[in-house]
């Protein structure tokens, strides 16, 4: 992205229910996990993440995203692996 | 953590989820709870809205004795060993930024001062005055430069110090509204400190959301810059509705017949400390850099001499004092009262002196309110009541970051305070790291600068209490009380107003799934 383009992007009035097509790959932070699948908030999208445990919670994670309803914004994904941890970890 | 098992897309699961927990108890206990360790504070706030807004005496020692008296006695509400307590208060003042801060006030009062004495106040009115610029268009021709000037060297503090010393008189002479005049210079400050990418807040809000200065600078323009125009524009309407002061015009002509372009000179040094804090220069060495070509114009153009910079005023028994009176820097002087070292860079750090005693000790009472728990009680209860969706979690963003700031005089040291929350809100919700650290720094830069409490306006009050002695037409009664400033910093409150928008219209939004932040993308 050239410079010019960076202070372009974000010119505009973003959705708070993102939409995802299945199969994409996305790095999200997981919020919270039942033990053996985690769910993510992207915006008020929510994506139930089949895989990630509690060891996931508030670590930055690739989902490939498996199924996916625009009308409720809300999905499924399976956890590949963690890609990153919070900003805030010590 | 709960572990009924998976859950099928349908169920509403919920009740099964639980977030993570990292919570620390609190090092200080306090009767009472831990609500109790922001009781220093807020008796200092109490304090200083009594003593500046009710009975409006602008005394930085009164404000002294009001937070030492806050921190006495919120120790004997403290449980078990007050010496945590007391080494608690040492913690917070031995933090880098509260020094900092104290750093940029002397350079930037130092540096000034040098261009004051040198007549740079007297070339800002003969430029004015040539190019036929009124009292209407001062306050906001001083808010664009002071937003030039602050974003070329960083410091927001320096700024508000040197445009107070600099374009407050000018603009004052000018017939401008002094309360409207000191407003634009804090609004400057603000547009700096919140834009430049040497800024010491953009950075702790770069780094504490995990993204690269660049791309964080770029991305926060749009908001910086609708606030601005506004700002700009409601400058000139004010300009033109609110009246300047009565000076006498016998005085005024006397000074506008003083004012000679040669003061104007002086664009030189300050172009000088811009271009090597551009130049990634540190900000000490910068405004030295400021300070030697300004000492160096004054005594070239024979605009001030050396015994106008500084100068040694010794007692007539002082055993050298005779044999050496030749020298240029030194006086023997009669009077007892007299004896002392005076000039530019002398009275260009005075200001200061209680200033950073007081923002020590605010730093220090802050860090008791930390470490006791109180702001954590704040947050963690927002995070877990208001952040429900991701438009009321920018909103919660907005309105923790602004209040921590409003109560933390030293708005870097709140925003390292902050930072952790806002990413935590933040990443809930899986926004990316410019947009939090937009969020962070807009109520950062914006909050650093209204209040009578605020480093920002702290520092412009202190180097505007030197005027008077400056101008013989320049009295006490023309200073500003800084309560009066609070509702004309135009672009602190907007820029407060544009992120309260940008959160309920999804303005400037951006998921981690939009774009990665550079700093996380190289990770």
């Amino acid at each position: 992205m050239s410079v010019f383009d960076k202070y372009l992007t974000g010119w505009r009035l973003r959705t708070s229910r993102p939409s995802f097509e299945v199969g994409r790959e996305v790095d999200i932070f997981i919020a919270e996990s039942n033990g053996t699948s985690g769910r993510a908030y992207i915006g008020d999208t929510e994506l139930v993440v089949e895989g990630a445990g509690p060891e996931t919670i508030e670590k930055q994670v690739r989902v490939r995203v498996t199924e996916f309803d625009e009308t409720t914004a809300s999905g499924r994904g399976e956890f590949v692996e963690v890609v990153g941890e919070s900003s805030y970890a010590e | 953590m709960s572990g009924n098992g998976a859950t099928s897309p349908g169920e509403d699961p919920s009740d099964q989820f639980i977030g993570g927990d990292n919570d620390e108890g609190p090092r200080v206990e306090f009767y009472g709870g831990r609500g109790m360790s922001a009781f220093p504070i807020a008796f200092f706030i109490v304090w200083a809205i009594v003593q500046t807004a009710l009975w409006r005496i602008g005394d930085t020692g009164g404000l002294i004795v009001g937070i030492l008296v806050g921190l006495i006695i919120g120790m004997f509400f403290v449980r078990g060993n007050w010496k945590t307590y007391a080494n608690t208060i040492f913690e917070g003042m031995t933090q880098p930024v509260a020094v900092t801060a104290i750093v940029a006030w002397i350079w930037a009062g130092m540096f000034a001062q040098l261009l004051q004495d040198g007549g740079f106040v007297g070339g800002l009115v003969w430029l004015a005055d040539a190019a036929g610029v009124g009292a209407t268009l001062f306050p906001a021709i001083t808010f664009v430069l002071a937003a030039v000037f602050t974003t070329g060297i960083g410091t927001g503090y320096g700024s508000s110090v040197a445009f107070v010393g600099l374009f407050f008189p000018a603009g004052v002479l000018l017939g401008a509204n002094p309360v409207l005049l000191f407003g634009a210079i804090l609004s400057g400050a603000i547009f700096g400190d919140n834009l430049a990418p040497v800024s010491d807040t953009t950075i702790v809000s770069a780094v504490t959301q995990d993204a690269d200065i660049g791309g964080v600078v770029a991305s926060r323009f749009k908001y910086v810059i609708v606030a601005a125009v506004v700002a700009f524009a409601g400058y000139i309407v004010a300009g033109s509705a609110m009246d300047g002061l009565e000076i006498s015009g016998e005085a005024q002509t006397v000074f506008l017949e003083s004012s000679e372009a040669i003061g104007l000179v002086h664009v030189i040094p300050m172009l000088a400390v811009i271009g090597a804090a551009v130049a990634g220069r540190h900000i000490v060495e910068a405004i030295s850099w400021g300070i030697v070509i300004a000492i160096a114009f004054n005594l070239i153009f024979g605009l001030a001499s050396l015994g106008d910079i500084v100068m040694f005023n010794a007692p007539s028994d002082a055993p050298f004092a005779g044999p050496m009176e030749s020298l240029p820097v030194l006086t023997i002087v009669d009077s007892a009262d007299a004896v002392g070292v005076t000039g530019s860079l002398m009275s260009g750090v005075s200001g200061f002196f209680e200033l950073s005693i007081l923002v020590l000790l605010i730093i220090g009472a802050a860090q008791i309110m930390i470490r006791g728990g109180a702001f954590e009680v704040l947050l963690n209860w927002s995070l877990e009541n208001l952040a429900t969706n991701v438009r009321n979690a920018e909103l919660t963003m907005v309105a923790t970051a602004a209040l921590i700031n409003s109560i933390i005089t030293i708005n870097t040291a709140a925003e390292v305070a902050i930072g952790p929350y806002i990413s935590k809100i933040g990443e809930r919700f899986n926004l990316n790291g410019y947009r939090r650290a937009n969020i962070l720094d807009g109520q950062t830069a914006a909050m650093g600068y209204i209040f009578p409490w605020s480093g920002g306006v702290l520092a412009g009050y202190g180097a505007m209490q030197n005027l008077p002695g400056e101008y013989e037409w320049l009295d006490q009664s023309m200073l500003v009380t800084p309560i009066d400033v609070v509702p004309f910093v135009f672009q602190g409150w907007l820029l407060v107003a544009v992120f309260v928008i940008a959160a309920l219209t999804g303005f400037g939004r951006e998921y981690i799934t939009d774009r990665e932040t550079e700093e996380v993308a190289r990770v």
